[in-house]
């Protein structure tokens, strides 16, 4: 897969042991439900994490707090030794795009955007949209000669590899993926789980939720939830 | 990018582009079709209004007060003053001259009127019936009552306003045929009543004339007839006319004191807006030592009438815009519930909510711009139906119209858009997006 290695980050150490990701004692409940409940776990630059749990296990609500897409009810999520609980909605939104690149299970691709634009899009409300730039993020997941094809006109594992060049054409430091071989089939998602690890090559720090045990066993930890408890 | 955003949108979303636009060309085509009529009303209206007869009176200064009793004018020509038959063109040299539809000079002579051993006296009118009266800038302009009541109707023939010579076409009065039992094609011998058995001329009866006014107790001749018969060549006692003008209002009502009650600033907005009294003002400039008075019953209801149909059609273009602009809203709400994703993506992306509120606005006035523009040209079209179907003329829609429209269908659909943007800022990615648990 030669044509999936993503380039590195200009700053990547692989090595490094500083803390991305760190949660204490994190809740959030929806009215008397806890959908987690007091979780705790550290990710350091450059690991490959997974979350697994059974449906409802509150693995979706972790990805979208760690995302900053919703906030916790309780305890602590540092990011980048940055406390967010702290952060106005407009710190966030900044935070969120400078940061973070989401890769998402049912792509969320804009329908009437062509690949190569919906890549750009990121760059627009990034910074600048740069097609040249955006092409060659396409040419590293070997979609080059996919660029001006609208997504209905991809196949699913296109649509998703469309979606992780999006997620990383600002170059965040960390990944968050929401079951993104859940809609593949096997040769796709072999070939999503073959970038992912390249990406985490280059540096990047990855958190993958996933219900695909063989997919969690490919990481370098797995973090159990049931109840919205952590047990492993 | 955003460029690049927009045209792939209405690229990708063509039918639902092209439903919001025709929603917004539907609008458009109502109001143009609106205010066209509620800008053209008014003039329309005062034309149609014209079949109520003349509007102004004027008559020498010396005699203001008539005395016509039955139809017969009671003060002897003798002695009288009169107008000059010379100075009437100089009604259409006015400042308000354009809005003169026509004029009606009279000379009315008490004669005998016999027939078949009948005689009765009655009033011989003599009047304009279709004259051609040269102007300067229109030798071939024509007036008389034909023009300015054409609710006078005749049964039989209109009798030709230049053939005085012999025995002269004139038209009889219905009341009056019906006791002296004249018909169309009799004859009658009019004479002096001073001197009853001497006739002074013969005369046919070329049709039957019904007003409801004086003149169905009269004989109606050309003027030129009248005129040689009364021995008073090229003079008149009275000339009707008849003015296009707008609604009285306060500042005309204080005019009615008189001019010297106005203000200068307040005298050249009078003198300069067709109010039937700044007409008549400007009439009695032109024409020397005459009186130009308002027929107020038919003025004040011709502005009444205008003004309320222009309020009207107000309130019913407000009605249409507010409608359109609800409409849009409703539009534009379910387009932002059908995109929910995309929204929630962009916000996920990292857009702030004015970036995503600023591509939903330039689509709505993209599509208030194509609707707006095509509902200008079929509200054209409607305006044209109507105005045909209404008052047998086209519509005028002045080209004020179609800035005014497009402007109208843009600020609907903006205002309809704020409604969207509270949606896209109350609108959390996370429950589009991941699901919120």
């Amino acid at each position: 897969m030669s044509d999936t290695i993503p380039r590195p980050l200009p700053s990547a150490s692989v090595a490094s042991r500083e803390k991305v990701i760190s949660i204490d004692n994190l809740t959030k409940a929806f009215g008397s439900v806890r959908a987690l409940d007091n979780v705790t776990f550290d990710v350091f630059a450059g690991e490959f994490v997974a979350i697994m749990g059974p449906s409802g296990s509150g693995k979706t609500t972790l990805l979208n707090i760690l995302s900053l897409l919703d906030v916790p009810t309780g305890g602590s999520y540092r990011l980048d030794g940055i406390e967010t609980a702290r952060l106005a909605e407009a710190e966030q939104v900044v935070i969120r795009r400078e940061k973070i690149g989401l890769v998402f299970q049912q792509f969320h691709l804009i329908p009437y955007l062509t690949a190569v634009e919906n890549i750009m899009l990121a760059q627009y409300y990034h910074s600048m949209a740069d097609r040249g730039e955006a092409l060659e993020a396409l040419d590293r997941i070997g979609l080059a000669d996919r660029a001006d094809h609208l997504p209905s006109q991809l196949s699913g594992g296109e649509q998703q590899r469309v979606c992780i060049a999006r997620a990383l054409i600002n170059d965040p430091a960390l990944i968050l993926a929401d079951e993104p071989t859940g809609n593949l089939d096997e040769g796709n998602e072999e070939r999503v789980m073959g970038l992912f690890k390249a990406l985490q090559a280059s540096g990047r720090t990855i958190v993958l939720v996933t219900h695909n045990p063989d997919l969690g066993a490919r990481t370098d930890y797995v973090i159990r939830l049931q109840h919205g408890r952590r047990i492993a | 990018m955003f460029l690049r955003m927009l045209r792939q949108s209405f690229a990708g979303n063509r039918k639902r582009k092209a439903l919001a636009a025709v929603t917004v060309a539907l609008s458009a085509a109502l109001i143009t079709t609106l205010f066209a009529l509620s800008v053209d009303v008014g003039d329309k209206m005062a034309s149609e209004m014209k079949a109520y007869g003349s509007n102004i009176r004027v008559t020498p200064r010396s005699e203001n007060m008539p005395l016509i009793i039955g139809g017969r004018d009671f003060n002897p020509l003798r002695g009288r003053d009169f107008i000059n038959e010379a100075d009437l063109p100089k009604l259409k040299d006015i400042f308000w001259r354009h809005n003169i539809v026509g004029f009606a000079p009279r000379l009315t002579l008490p004669v005998v009127a016999e027939s078949g051993g009948r005689a009765l006296e009655a009033g011989l009118i003599g009047i304009y019936l279709d004259r051609n009266v040269p102007l300067p800038d229109d030798p071939g302009y024509r007036t008389g009552v034909r023009s300015i009541n054409p609710f006078w109707h005749v049964s039989g023939a209109w009798p030709d306003d230049g053939a005085i010579d012999g025995v002269v076409d004139v038209l009889i009065g219905g009341g009056l045929a019906a006791r002296l039992g004249a018909g169309v094609g009799t004859e009658l011998s009019l004479a002096d009543p001073q001197a009853p058995r001497s006739t002074s001329a013969l005369v046919r009866v070329a049709g039957i004339l019904t007003t409801g006014d004086v003149e169905d107790e009269a004989l109606v001749a050309p003027l030129g007839f009248v005129q040689r018969l009364a021995g008073r060549p090229g003079k008149v006692q009275s000339v009707d006319v008849s003015a296009l003008t707008v609604a009285e209002n306060d500042l005309s009502r204080k005019a009615s004191r008189g001019a010297e009650a106005l203000t200068p600033e307040e005298y050249d907005v009078w003198y300069c807006t067709a109010y039937v009294s700044s007409i008549a003002h400007q009439i009695e400039e032109a024409i020397a030592n005459v009186t130009a008075r308002p027929i107020w019953q038919v003025a004040a209801g011709e502005g009444a009438v205008v003004g309320r149909i222009q309020t009207l059609l107000a309130v019913v273009s407000v009605a249409a815009i507010a409608a359109a602009a609800m409409a849009v809203a409703a539009l534009t709400t379910t387009t932002i519930a059908e995109r929910a994703a995309e929204i929630g993506l962009m916000k996920a992306l990292g857009a702030a909510p004015w970036q995503i509120s600023l591509l939903f606005v330039g689509e709505a006035v993209i599509v208030g711009l194509i609707g707006g523009i095509i509902g200008v040209a079929a509200g054209y079209l409607l305006a044209q139906g109507v105005g045909w179907s209404v008052f047998g003329a086209g519509v005028d829609v002045r080209l004020i119209t179609v800035p005014v429209v497009l402007a109208t269908s843009v600020v609907t659909v903006l205002a309809g858009s704020i409604v969207s943007s509270r949606e896209i800022a109350a609108l959390l990615p996370v429950e589009v997006l991941h699901g919120r648990r």
